[in-house]
């Protein structure tokens, strides 16, 4: 394996992107994740805070102490992973991390490794998705996606700009990548609309250190509209308009415990926002 | 003097009768209360060497020449190797040996569980290692799978027969009872996780086989490697200076002690082979799930009448039918009690101790039922507790038992629930709950240790015992400054090494300390006699101090020998407690949150009070993990675990952590040793699972009956209490107002 370190976004030429190595490293240990080039790309993705755009290679450790941004990706940051996490994390790696699904981690054939079913379906899944979970119930565990999407959020990649959003996409049979970005695309740069109020509340089955059970984070835009985004209920971050398309979740024998917990934390948060 | 005794042995509430000899113990016990040394809270010798990393491990240890082992284990929950091939292995680079099926103890051709081994290779890196194992060609015959205990029980697929145990006339006592109490509760599968994985260092000098090894029982590893390998005992030296944990799983040696012993003699090197932290997930032991049928009935004053349980222990491929009863057997005066265990042998992997084997999962559902009938009965539970206290262990006297003083300390803890309960709001709701302990804990002989007293007043205290981070070396020392009357900066402790010193009792079954701690004092007994000798022959007056009358001794020294005397014959040694827990629930999203612990424990003489607070500091969060958020997972398909990361499974962290308070009865128990200690290890894990359930019942009016209590089995357990209230007031309204 050969470790590149371009000098310029210029420079780039496929490898897979190495940055803090929190995700990649384990993946690529793993087995699950395969490169014959790393591509250390700290040199060349920005980093820091300025005037609503936040470099993507800003780590979750300078985020969460970062006053100039909104309150829900400071508390979403704050509350992933651990210290020692957050010190390497990138503010791009985490949009892209995969999912935490137990089949997917040990490499079962599952339909996001190509394979033809979801063994979480059929087998363990209480930590699994309540939304769009018929083709594949993994839930997506990044809370920093889910307070971007209820902000708004926008990204600069080297190739184009679009929404936070618009990153995502649930995987079909045609496409089973979670994301829309294109072979060797590179995440740059995170710019925030400014909003009125925003926060970010998790459910956790221990007080530190672990991936959304349910995340819920919600914004008030300038046009005094909410915007909400859900973390670990969807194979994707999940938008809702109100507390009311909870009751239109799709949840597994085991999930279904979520839907509770969910209803109560986007209440919490609107109760919060007003 | 030697005797020979026939004399019941008991380690993790096993019983076997035994013939030992023993010697007898003639030293009084010390006045009750803080000595000079013993009593008095003393920092950890060997801190400072931990918290700068130059304590030892085996993990840390490394041989010229070393070799690394991996092992294949097998991917299916039940099957057979009908064709292996290690020659693509051992043609990797770096790769010096490779051993199949029946080559070494533990390689087997028959898989009973995803994770059992099945072949190995050492290879000059770990990473070699690894590259081949996974080039080993195999062929597997697949066999049925069983993952269900009912099922298992149902067609007698079992580890042992059932053990069935009655008192009494139960089914007259239900008949004629005021108010019967019945549930099933359900405990999980959880794991160890030592923080130093399992592993072995192998090394051949000669004819000499020396293994480190990080373990519990050093004399237990001697023994089991000599038999297993046919070598005389002495042939066989262990060593394990620090060790970084084992709560019951690191009881003996397992597969990769004997891969690392087979792989070091055909290589003619030192192999180690080290668990990694996946393989610790599947292989390594775990704490087995339970299923427990229980009955409790009452007459009408609060009397309880009889006792009902079928238990059902998923012990897994392998391993032992841990006494889930005995709590039910034990813990209360009560005439009529029937119990059956069924140990189910799964395709799971193995069952192995686990800190309070069965009495932890037995005292959940116990304890949780006693308050259900409390509840039903209008009884406060501590005062149901006390109406039904045993005061023999079904006719056999206890050594010493002081429950009802831990229930008097636990008065001004439980009152607080009152005040407690009304800081509860629309959201979080809080409440009190409280539960009983008893195990053992009494240790027992063989035990031996010498002391070493020099011209310059210093003492080493010698034994080939091992220290699991429980603070033995601490304690060990306590005790022979204490008999010698020197500080204790002035003592030190050499252990670790079954080339180093006398036989030492197993690290497990909270009997460190009762089992090691007397032949201690009373090795330090005799050196300090032999001292007062020398002081008489010199006609110094007595109480001249010890250094003045060593100082003559040039190179002469002084050698204290000392042995575990008998236990008590016909008496019941046991440890009690009791745990009053705080909590806070949820009930719109279902967490719970620990915010109290008050744990008063009934162990004997205390001989460091600040190690003892910290035993009780672990097993409460140790417990507190077990009864929130630790489970491992299988696929219910193949068998596999699924958990297999510390992200997958969740021990608890710093943040999780209550305000713990310590109390310790701290009375010497007149009938045990020369010390008076019992063990505790194992106490403080085994009543906080069922007390938080009962605080959870206490605040919210919700029956948990399954570990983990996960915000899943929380939100289960509000609505159907909430079902019920609701039917309740359909039925129970006022026909017309």
């Amino acid at each position: 394996m050969e470790l590149l370190r371009p000098s310029s976004v210029e420079d780039l030429d496929g490898g897979v992107f190495l940055h803090g190595g929190s995700e990649v490293v384990p993946l690529l240990r793993e087995g699950l994740l395969e490169a014959e080039q790393l591509v250390d790309v700290r040199g060349i993705v920005p980093r820091g805070v300025q005037s609503g755009v936040i470099g993507a290679g800003t780590t979750l450790a300078e985020l969460e102490v970062e006053p100039s941004i909104p309150d829900a990706l400071r508390e979403a940051c704050r509350l992933a992973a651990s210290p020692q996490l957050r010190n390497m994390g990138s503010l791009g790696g985490n949009l892209l991390q995969s999912t935490r699904c137990w089949y997917w981690r040990l490499g079962y054939r599952c339909r996001l490794h190509g394979g033809d079913r979801c063994h979480a379906r059929d087998g363990e899944h209480r930590e699994h998705a309540i939304f769009a979970n018929d083709f594949c119930a993994s839930a997506h565990p990044s809370d920093v996606a889910a307070a971007l999407v209820a902000l708004g959020a926008r990204l600069r990649t080297d190739r184009r700009d679009l929404a936070v959003e618009e990153l995502y996409r649930l995987p079909d049979e045609g496409n089973r990548s979670t994301t829309t970005l294109e072979d060797g695309e590179l995440l740059l740069e995170v710019e925030l609309p400014p909003v009125d109020a925003s926060v970010y509340l998790k459910a956790m089955d221990r007080k530190r250190w672990s991936f959304p059970q349910v995340g819920v984070a919600a914004a008030r835009h300038a046009d005094g509209s909410p915007r909400i985004a859900l973390a670990g209920v969807a194979p994707i971050p999940w938008r809702l308009e109100s507390v009311e398309e909870l009751d239109a979740a799709t949840p597994l024998p085991r999930t279904e415990w979520k839907v509770a917990p969910a209803r109560a934390l986007v209440r919490r948060a609107l109760a919060q926002l007003a | 003097m030697a005797r020979l005794i026939r004399t019941e042995k008991e380690v993790e509430g096993r019983f076997e009768e035994v013939w030992i000899v023993v010697e007898e113990d003639p030293l009084e016990q010390w006045p009750e209360g803080p000595l000079h040394v013993v009593g008095r809270p003393a920092p950890r010798k060997d801190g400072r060497e931990r918290v700068r990393g130059e304590a030892r491990y085996t993990a840390d240890l490394k041989l010229p020449g070393m070799l690394h082992a991996a092992v294949l284990r097998s991917p299916h929950a039940h099957a057979k190797v009908s064709r292996i091939d290690l020659a693509p292995a051992l043609a990797l680079p770096g790769v010096r040996a490779g051993i199949g099926p029946g080559e070494a103890h533990g390689l087997e051709v028959e898989a009973g569980f995803s994770g059992a081994a099945v072949a190995a290779v050492a290879a000059d890196t770990f990473a070699q290692a690894r590259a081949a194992v996974e080039a080993i060609e195999v062929e597997w015959e697949e066999l049925e799978v069983v993952l269900d205990s009912d099922d298992a029980v149902r067609r007698e697929l079992l580890t042992a027969e059932p053990r069935r145990y009655e008192r009494g006339d139960v089914e007259q006592a239900l008949a004629g009872a005021d108010v019967v109490v019945e549930g099933t509760y359900r405990t999980q599968t959880v794991l160890h996780n030592s923080l130093e994985t399992h592993q072995a260092l192998c090394e051949w000098q000669g004819d000499t086989l020396h293994v480190y090894i990080s373990t519990q029982y050093i004399w237990g590893v001697r023994q089991s490697v000599a038999e297993t390998l046919g070598l005389p005992e002495d042939k066989v030296r262990v060593v394990c200076e620090y060790m970084g944990g084992g709560f019951g799983s690191k009881n003996g040696p397992d597969e990769y002690t004997y891969v690392a012993a087979e792989l070091a003699r055909r290589t003619g090197r030192p192999v180690r082979c080290a668990l990694t932290r996946r393989e610790e997930h599947t292989s390594a032991g775990n704490r087995n799930a339970t299923v427990q049928r229980l009955r409790a009935a009452a007459r009408s004053d609060g009397t309880i009448v009889a006792f009902d349980g079928e238990f059902t222990n998923s012990v897994g491929w392998s391993g032992w039918n841990a006494s889930t009863e005995g709590p039910m057997k034990m813990l209360y005066d009560c005439e009529n009690v029937r119990t059956v265990t069924y140990g189910a042998q799964l395709n799971t992997p193995p069952m192995k101790a686990f800190r309070a084997p069965g009495f932890v999962e037995g005292t959940f559902g116990l304890e949780c039922l006693i308050d259900e009938l409390a509840a039903r009965l209008d009884v406060d539970p501590l005062e149901l507790r006390r109406r039904n206290y045993a005061s023999s262990n079904d006719g056999t006297p206890f050594s010493s038992k002081n429950l009802e003083e831990c229930y008097r300390r636990a008065e001004p803890h439980w009152e607080r629930r009152h005040e407690v309960r009304s800081r509860s709001d629309a959201v979080w709701k809080r409440g009190v709950g409280m539960a009983s302990q008893i195990w053992y804990g009494g240790g027992g002989p063989p035990s031996y240790a010498w002391v070493r007293l020099g011209s310059d007043g210093r003492a080493t205290v010698i034994t080939a015992m091992q220290d699991i981070g429980t603070g033995t070396r601490t304690a060990m020392a306590q005790i022979a400054a204490e008999e010698l009357g020197i500080p204790l900066e002035q003592v030190d402790v050499v252990l670790g090494d079954s080339a180093r010193g006398p036989y030492a009792s197993i690290s497990a079954g909270s009997s460190t300390l009762p089992s090691m701690g007397p032949a201690v004092r009373a090795a330090a007994a005799d050196a300090r006699e032999q001292v007062e000798d020398i002081a008489a022959q010199r006609g110094m007056p007595a109480g001249t101090p010890l250094e003045e009358i060593v100082a003559v001794l040039e190179e002469s020294q002084i050698l204290g020998k000392g042995a575990r005397g008998p236990n008590p014959t016909g008496m019941s040694v046991l440890t009690f407690g009791v745990h009053v827990v705080e909590v806070a629930v949820d009930v719109e999203t279902g967490e719970v949150v620990v915010e109290r612990v008050a744990a008063i424990h009934d162990v004997g003489r205390i001989v460091n009070p600040l190690g003892a607070s910290s035993q009780v500091e672990g097993g409460i969060i140790q417990g507190i993990g077990h009864t929130l958020s630790e489970e491992r997972l299988l696929d219910p398909e193949t068998g596999r675990v699924l958990t297999t990361s510390l992200d997958a499974y969740r021990m608890p962290t710093i943040a999780d952590v209550p305000e713990i308070v310590c109390e310790f009865v701290d009375r010497p128990d007149e009938h045990l040793t020369n010390l008076g200690s019992k063990g505790l290890g194992e106490p403080p894990i085994v009543p906080i699972a069922a007390a938080i359930g009962n605080a959870i019942r206490d605040a919210t009016g919700a029956d948990v009956r399954e570990l983990p209590i996960s915000r899943e089995e929380m939100l289960r357990a509000l609505r159907e209490a909430e079902e019920r209230a609701r039917a309740k007031e359909k039925h129970g309204a006022p026909a017309a107002v």
